[in-house]
């Protein structure tokens, strides 16, 4: 226990009072002579429902939001009046530009629309009479091993942050909420598919490593970077490669992919929108990724990735497989690499010239 | 930089020649196909239900191996998963099962994940564009809704906060503690989205509750967390659903009601298998809980000052203002609340808690106010 | 009723395939985006069609001259054999196997291009990639006459 009430209620002859005067009828009614914005929100599309976007109002609006959130600590809906003596809950991340992006509202709308449950939304019987080659079937086992590490670590990044966001950026905490399902969802389905064909395999040390470096970034901006474009631009590859070892990881990789994409897009905006307010930020951003880069090449190169990549795009182990699957492995690859930095400079980072990951993955 | 990897993988001569060695020749390490882990084939027990946790539930994988301290895995790897040197230490500070664990923890996982449901689309908006609400009565849903969306995402941050903290073999709780979170986004958003959807907007905020939410809010273990988050706090507001679907002002917003009771029904639910669990696993955490809930319902009985939270409940209750509704009104809210309290009790009651009754000062006032509301032939 | 490929009347046809199969679309989510197919015919012929997707229904398939100035999120671009060989895949196979996917045929540039300007838009085949796939999908049963 850790905090108190400023005294003992039962004792309190005030306390004792007031419930007397309710029970007698004597209302207070304090509240009810209050004027706030009356606004009346509604759909501006009815077939999409009541979005957050519709209910930016008045003094309810997420425009509103300042730069720095100093009058609100408390957990009081934004726009509500506030009174005096309301708790502080510790929030750290009080600033809009480092946690923000304009696509907010729309991503979180977007991702309750498209869920999906892992149970029920892949044909598992299906699956089970999926003829792969052994080979394949091993790699696939290998690769949901290793994104579930990723996956783990993918729920915690905004776990980590959520209940430290303050309460006014409302729909960014409900953002993260839906991240944190997505990201379980994403841990459950690669679970299952493991152990419905032959069980994990070996868990990475290196992927975790470098998950690990990246999850535990000292402030939100750069956790975003890493976590969400970083690592979310290489699962957009990966899903890629391991939607093609069948029709019904087809379903399920593309639909990992939509939830990925989402990750994505917050992160471009979170980023877009940080630089955009925030002079000199480039430099110091350049230089966290600079840092963090490896962690890229750690996740994508360790063999617990890699191999298992590389046996599913090529249908097997025998070299004319392998020579198949590490070709396209890769280019996708490359592909990923390009895409991830061309993403970074669309939201105003532009580090093509300074990355070493293009000549990393252009070397093999 | 609060962590660093333990290579540099850029600069890692060992990684990128081994990298560049297997893609320019196709020669695979391939280890990992003989990774010391079962060969267990999982299927459906229930088609119709689809491959669920409880379906994975076996020999090398399954929950029901779970140790009461887990010793092995304090790293990422997934529960059953080979684990090699060098993998980084998550720094789990939650590592007994007694501490999370509930007694089907991977049946409310699969039940949230299939129930989810959304308040943009699932709520009648454009019908209830149409209702008009009375003054007092608009007025008095509003301040209502206030409060609701003002406490519900705590049941968001308190468990956020402890995920990083258990270990990664309780996969199931941690992916519960995750849908928690999205239940509670939602019911965030659609008091939110009613309240500005009523044309009264939000009212005033809760100071006394939000002295409540921060008592939850710092609780020093999970399970002193969780006994009055999800047992105690979620007990009440599934309590508070249930009267509020009551006496919604439309069909709409009984709906609405339904369906976060739904969510509310499984924290509760989840809240009180864990109980059930710790207090059969690890007995001596009572005098513990004990010491946790009387603070609990210290903060309760000083919610009398929350008027802002009672007096709606008199309005929509009585229907209005006039003095024969607030009459009617005082008399079907203290009904109410006598039920939360009663409830609250047969929780603890369920979970083993027997003793909480006679130690309580809450079901002191409780047992004086039933026989007070007799005498006069109230109830 | 036979619809050629490429036509407008073919992906009208596949638009109001999809009215029909609203609940399977819903189910899937909201579907926000515009793209553009492009089908590059003999002699670097090219036909262009904007498909324009909002909520859970296509809202309109027309042939344009143009893409560029249409400002699409994304164009799917490949020659006329590679969208005949997907389209008689999903005709034999009611969907798309994996080697004929939009996935697959995207993503090593091999049988299709994914032409794009801003990375954020070209994001959106990924956020909708289920419902862009069931989408063409819907084309198994249509009675298609190919262009030769």
């Amino acid at each position: 226990m850790a905090y108190f009430a400023d005294r003992q209620y039962f004792d309190d002859p005030e306390t004792i009072k007031r419930g007397t005067e309710f029970g007698e009828g004597k209302l207070i009614l304090d509240w009810y002579e209050i004027e706030n914005d009356r606004v009346r929100c509604t759909p501006s599309d009815p077939r999409r429902g009541l979005t957050y976007e519709d209910c930016s109002k008045g003094a309810y609006s997420w425009d509103l939001l300042p730069e720095f959130v100093r009058h609100n600590y408390s957990m009081a809906a934004r726009g509500s009046v506030l009174v005096p003596g309301l708790p502080d809950m510790g929030y750290t991340e009080n600033r809009k530009s480092d946690i923000w992006a304009d696509n907010i509202g729309e991503l979180y709308e977007e991702s309750k629309s498209r869920r999906w449950a892992p149970a029920v939304d892949i044909d598992w019987k299906a699956l089970a009479a999926t003829d792969f080659d052994p080979a394949v079937t091993a790699s696939m086992c290998q690769l949901c091993t290793t994104l579930s590490e990723v996956s783990l670590v993918g729920m915690e990044f905004p776990s980590r942050w959520v209940y430290l966001v303050n309460q006014e950026f409302l729909e960014l905490k409900s953002l993260l909420c839906a991240q944190m399902m997505d990201q379980a969802r994403a841990v459950e389905v690669f679970r299952k598919r493991a152990l419905s064909s032959g069980g994990l395999k070996r868990a990475s040390a290196n992927v975790q490593q470098a998950l690990k470096e990246l999850l535990m970034a000292d402030n939100y901006i750069e956790g975003s970077i890493g976590i969400n474009l970083l690592v979310g631009s290489l699962l957009l590859g990966v899903y890629r490669v391991a939607a093609t070892a069948s029709t019904i990881d087809a379903h399920l990789f593309r639909r990992c992919q939509q939830d990925a994409a989402r990750r994505v897009a917050y992160g471009m905006g979170n980023l877009a929108y940080h630089l955009a307010h925030r002079e000199g930020r480039q430099e110091v951003l350049n230089e966290y990724l600079d840092l963090v880069e490896h962690c890229f090449a750690g996740i994508a190169g360790a063999t617990e990735m890699l191999e298992p990549l590389i046996v599913i795009a090529g249908g097997g182990t025998e070299p004319g497989q392998v020579a198949s699957g590490r070709a396209r492995v890769a280019s996708i690859y490359r592909v990923v690499v390009d895409e991830y930095l061309g993403r970074l400079a669309a939201a105003g980072l532009e580090r093509r010239d300074r990355s070493r990951l293009p000549a990393f993955f252009a070397a093999a | 930089m609060s962590y660093l990897a333990t290579s540099h993988f850029l600069d890692d001569n060992e990684f990128v020649d081994k990298y560049l060695y297997s893609m320019r020749t196709g020669e695979l390490d391939l280890s990992w196909m003989d990774a010391a882990t079962k060969e267990v084939h999982c299927t459906s027990a229930n088609e119709r239900r689809g491959l669920t946790f409880r379906d994975l539930d076996v020999d090398g994988y399954g929950f029901s191996d779970l140790p009461e301290v887990v010793r092995e895995n304090r790293c990422y790897a997934p529960r059953g998963a080979e684990i090699p040197d060098g993998v980084p230490d998550m720094q789990a500070g939650v590592n007994r099962s007694s501490d999370v664990w509930a007694y089907n923890v991977e049946g409310y996982v699969e039940e949230a994940m299939s129930r989810q449901w959304d308040a943009t689309t699932d709520i009648a908006w454009t019908e209830l564009q149409e209702a008009e609400l009375p003054e007092e009565i608009g007025k008095a849903y509003a301040q209502l809704l206030t409060f609701l969306t003002e406490v519900e995402m705590i049941a968001t941050d308190v468990p956020a906060k402890w995920m990083g903290q258990v270990n990664a073999d309780f996969i199931e709780v941690k992916n519960f503690i995750a849908l928690q979170a999205m239940d509670e986004a939602r019911h965030a958003e659609v008091f939110r989205k009613r309240a500005l959807s009523t044309g009264y907007g939000l009212m005033r905020a809760s100071v006394q509750n939000e002295y409540n939410l921060k008592f939850l809010r710092d609780a020093e273990t999970f399970s002193e967390a969780s006994v009055t988050l999800h047992l105690q706090a979620e007990g009440n507001v599934l309590t508070l659903f249930r009267f509020s679907e009551y006496i919604s002002p439309t069909d709409a917003d009984k709906k609405m009601f339904r369906l976060v009771m739904q969510d509310e029904a499984r924290h509760v639910g989840y809240g009180m298998q864990h109980l059930k669990w710790l207090i059969k696993h690890n007995p001596e955490c009572r005098e513990t809980l004990h010491a946790h809930l009387e603070e609990a319902e210290n903060f309760l009985f000083g919610s009398i000052f929350a008027n802002e939270v009672f007096e709606p409940f008199v309005i929509l209750s009585g229907k209005g203002l006039k003095k024969e509704n607030i009459d009617k009104g005082l008399v079907i809210t203290g009904m109410f609340q006598m039920r939360q309290t009663e409830e609250y009790f047969e929780r603890l009651d369920k979970c083993g808690l027997t003793d909480r009754r006679e130690r309580s000062r809450l079901h002191e006032v409780y047992e004086l106010t039933k026989q007070g509301l007799a005498a006069q032939g109230a109830i | 009723m036979k619809v050629d490929f490429p036509s407008t009347s073919f992906f009208e046809a596949l638009k109001d395939r999809m009215a029909q199969e609203q609940d399977r679309f819903t189910k899937l989510g909201y579907f926000d985006t515009t793209f553009g197919v492009t089908v590059v015919g003999p002699g670097e012929q090219r036909r262009n069609y904007l498909l324009n997707f909002e909520v859970y229904e296509c809202m309109g398939a027309r042939e344009i001259d143009n893409l560029e100035g249409e400002d699409p999120d994304f164009v799917l671009e490949a020659d006329i054999a590679q969208w005949q060989d997907m389209l008689r895949n999903i005709q034999s196979n009611g969907g798309a196997d994996t080697d004929h996917g939009i996935n697959t045929l995207t993503h090593f540039g091999e049988g299709m291009k994914v032409i794009y300007d801003d990375p954020e838009r070209h994001d959106k085949l990924f956020r909708f990639s289920e419902s862009i796939q069931e989408y063409f999908d819907l084309a198994a049963d249509l009675q298609i006459e190919y262009a030769s």
